[in-house]
């Protein structure tokens, strides 16, 4: 199983929605506390278990997070921690790129999701308490969303709503909204810790997860969302980041502080189905790739980008 | 219906009445239609406001400690503490107002409630009660408990001496001349009863009973006077206790203030960033010197909300990320860090034309056949995409199957649980891209290959959605298939001559589909 080495610590990796090869890295100097960013767009070769990359590019501020856009193949959004956004096109010139800078929140922009149904519309979470959307056409944000009382680190759309997105903050709470409603729809206080990520089941639309630092992974039904449908334990330290399958309607994984990737199956009564402890640093992100079933990445502190087929070990030749 | 043996005259009539009521129907259709259209969201709260609940919340809302604090704050509280927003808005509609009641210092819970809501940052908001500072508002009576200043504890200090030579005072002028009063009344008896000791004996007694009447009403006086002292001077040392810990509190909050401010600045010159590290960070920051990755958070939290991270220890940190972080501390910057402009050369660049329309998504493909028409177009679209496409290999003609498709028998273990929806995407997408189909090999396609026996075993089993693909796979692509099926087999017979590896997962492949017939007839 090939591996990527970033000269940065790894703060998230997305697959594209377009190229089954192409992945985007998002990394920062100095653990993200203050320095540089750069993003990476790697492709993985099909000969062997190598990565190339394909290009790279340099912020003045650490980079949180990346998503790919679904309408176009060769855009992505990058979000930096001096609070913008970048946008870069791939099929430009280099010396062409960023082609945009969001500039909005006023603290770190920590999280980014694109709308997979309608395509057209990308989220921001920021630790200014606020969630922005946005458009590529758009030079400034449609709309803000105000309400939590804490940082939002993240924020995810509905599969199947294209209106409806969720998002997961400090202040211990993760809110439902929907675009065409002016606040909140829901608020599910779902841990007694921080919230730091939370992601929808792709097959069942009122199914949402959420990751905390008290550890757990707790799957919710949001029509009846006091009481949480499963509640996975097995990490040693906060869950970083959570995805359901884009293939299996009960599987997702997850990465943590423990510096292990986790898949979980939480329909089955002993929900861990598998872990993988290849990261030596805080595994923080990870992701499933929508057009290869099996196919996942993560990355981590320890700047490294490992992608593997479930099942494989990722540290295996 | 209207009447149906209806006389001539009236047929007129019937025929708009029924037209009418279709209408009618229409319209309450359409009612029902919208009225559905309106609860069919999920994400909405449904549930009716819970009276005990929203009192609760009232109760919390009265309390004076609570009144201090940002409306976000106290917002925050009580969504943790499970309420909905109606409940919170009703809550806060009993309660009266974030202003209180008849303070003077009102000032500055106005200036609070406004900027709560403003996207000024929370700690700030706080720094506005200590900068709003009422002058003079020292009364007599009760001192407003929030509105707290150095002047109210001078002041409360001044008082409290005050009452202590007040006192002392009084018992010198009350006690003293009640004593001398007695005892000169004593003496006097003395005196007199020596002179006319027979005569004023009466007198004597009578005056004696006087005196003592009159030192025991001074004596009572004395003790109600001292009991008074006493009773202002507890009331004074609770007040003062009081004060005492409210001046704590403000205490902890202009810490963290000045921590804050002192992040701010940081930020603003750049030598550092507050790291909004999760709580297993903050512990272990903690232990250097008040740091302002401490940051904001623990004095400003919401109230109820516990700073402390879980029971456990938190995660060990890489060393350098410990050496960073106090180097922040003293106000050095990493040397590897560079001046980098990532502003965009041209703010109004055009996006590159879209060479691939998006794919459907796996969850979505189950919905129907047009988006296999949709993705077809898409692929062929592939097909004529030349470089840098990632799907290069498609022109190779060794090893076709890119490593990361590859699947390990045991992956196809997990499929076999829920194999009906895992055929529902497989099933499909062979059908939509079949020049990426090659590619895929996922374990089904070889059983395709091997073809109807497999479906017939499934077939008397399977849900109806299979037989739906099925029925759509056969409907749409009853032509190409077997020629798919028939290159499939070349394929698989061209690639186990040159590698035998895809033997391995054809032998793979075919124990999988033993396994998921024999699962499947478990279920």
């Amino acid at each position: 199983m090939p591996v990527f080495k970033t000269p940065f610590n790894g703060y998230s990796v997305r697959f594209s929605p377009f190229y089954e090869s192409r992945l985007a890295v998002a990394t920062a100097q100095n653990f993200g506390i203050l320095g540089n960013g750069r993003v990476h767009v790697i492709d993985l070769a099909p000969s062997g278990p190598v990565i190339n990359e394909l290009i790279a590019f340099d912020t003045a501020d650490g980079v949180y997070d990346v998503a790919w856009s679904e309408s176009h193949d060769s855009v992505l959004v990058a979000a930096v921690a001096d609070g913008s956004m970048k946008v870069y096109d791939t099929a430009l010139p280099p010396q062409a790129n960023p082609v945009r800078s969001l500039k909005e929140h006023a603290r770190e922009v920590h999280g980014l999701d694109y709308n997979p149904t309608r395509r057209d519309s990308f989220l921001s979470a920021s630790w200014d308490d606020s969630v922005k959307l946005w458009t590529l056409d758009r030079p400034t944000s449609l709309r803000t969303f105000r309400e939590h009382a804490y940082c939002v680190y993240s924020v995810a759309w509905n599969p199947k709503h294209a209106d409806v997105f969720a998002s997961a903050s400090g202040d211990c709470t993760v809110r439902i909204w929907d675009v065409r409603e002016p606040g909140s729809t829901m608020i599910i206080p779902g841990h007694e810790h921080e919230i730091l990520s939370c992601d929808w089941n792709k097959y069942d639309e009122c199914l949402i997860a959420t990751a905390s630092v008290d550890k757990s992974i707790k799957i919710w039904d949001v029509r009846n969302y006091r009481v949480p449908v499963s509640v996975l334990n097995g990490h040693g330290y906060a869950v970083r980041k959570i995805k359901f399958s884009p293939h299996r309607r009960n599987l997702l994984v997850s990465c943590s502080y423990d510096m292990t990737v986790c898949l979980w199956d939480f329909m089955v009564e002993d929900a861990l189905v598998g872990r993988y402890d290849h990261h030596t640093e805080f595994a923080v992100g990870v992701d499933l790739s929508v057009l290869v079933d099996g196919l996942m990445a993560s990355t981590g502190w320890d700047e490294l980008v490992y992608v593997w087929q479930q099942g494989m070990d990722p540290r295996a030749a | 219906m209207a009447t149906t043996q209806s006389p001539l005259p009236n047929s007129n009539d019937d025929k708009p009445q029924a037209v009418s009521e279709v209408v009618q129907q229409a319209n309450q259709v359409h009612q029902e239609a919208t009225k559905q259209s309106v609860p069919a969201s999920v994400f909405v709260n449904s549930e009716p406001i819970r009276e005990d609940q929203v009192s609760n919340a009232v109760k919390f809302l009265s309390h004076p400690k609570v009144r201090g604090s940002p409306v976000i704050y106290r917002r925050s509280f009580l969504e943790k503490k499970g309420l909905t927003k109606e409940e919170i808005d009703e809550a806060f509609r009993r309660v009266p107002d974030s202003s209180p009641s008849s303070q003077p210092a009102s000032l500055n819970q106005d200036g609070q409630a406004t900027s709560s809501n403003v996207q000024t940052q929370a700690p700030i908001q706080t720094l506005q009660p200590v900068a709003a500072a009422p002058a003079g508002i020292v009364s007599s009576g009760i001192i407003a408990r929030r509105q707290f200043h150095w002047y109210h504890a001078v002041s409360a200090v001044g008082l409290l001496a005050a009452s202590g030579c007040g006192t002392a005072l009084l018992i010198k002028k009350v006690i003293i001349p009640k004593l001398k009063l007695w005892v000169r009344k004593v003496v006097l008896e003395e005196e007199n009863d020596y002179a006319k000791k027979i005569d004023s004996k009466p007198s004597l007694a009578e005056e004696a009973a006087a005196a003592a009447k009159a030192a025991a009403a001074a004596a009572a006086d004395v003790a109600k006077a001292s009991q008074e002292m006493l009773n202002s001077k507890n009331e004074e040392r609770r007040r003062f206790e009081e004060f005492m810990n409210l001046m704590d509190a403000q205490m902890q909050e202009m810490k963290s203030m000045s921590n804050s401010i002192r992040k701010l600045e940081g930020q603003a010159n750049s030598s550092g960033r507050t790291f909004y590290d999760h709580d297993d960070h903050r512990a272990s920051a903690s232990s250097t010197k008040q740091s302002y990755v401490n940051g904001k958070v623990d004095a400003n939290l919401q109230p109820g909300r516990s700073s402390t991270p879980p029971a456990s220890a938190e995660p060990p940190h890489p060393k350098s990320y410990m050496e960073i972080m106090e180097m922040i501390q003293r106000g050095e910057k990493p040397s590897n860090i560079r001046e980098v402009n990532d502003m965009p050369p041209n703010p109004n660049q055009q996006l590159s034309n879209p060479r691939i329309t998006p794919r459907t998504k796996p969850w979505e493909s189950q919905n129907g056949p047009r988006q296999v028409l949709q993705s077809q177009t898409s692929a062929e679209g592939l097909i004529q995409n030349g470089v840098d496409n990632g799907l290069n290999y498609l022109v190779d003609d060794e090893s076709s199957t890119p490593w990361w498709q590859r699947k390990n028998v045991r992956i196809t273990e997990i499929e076999n649980e829920d194999e009906v929806k895992a055929v529902g995407p497989y099933g499909v997408r062979t059908n939509e891209q079949p020049p990426v189909q090659r590619t895929w090999v996922p374990p089904q396609p070889p059983p395709v290959a091997m073809a109807e026996a497999a479906e017939a075993i499934r077939r008397p089993k399977s849900a109806p959605k299979e037989t739906v693909m099925q029925e759509q796979l056969a409907d749409d692509q009853s032509a190409a298939r077997p020629s798919e099926v028939s290159d499939e087999l070349q394929r698989i017979t061209k690639m186990s001559e040159s590698a035998g590896a895809v033997e391995v997962n054809g032998t793979g492949n075919s124990t999988v589909i033993q396994e998921q017939e024999n699962s499947y007839e478990g279920n």
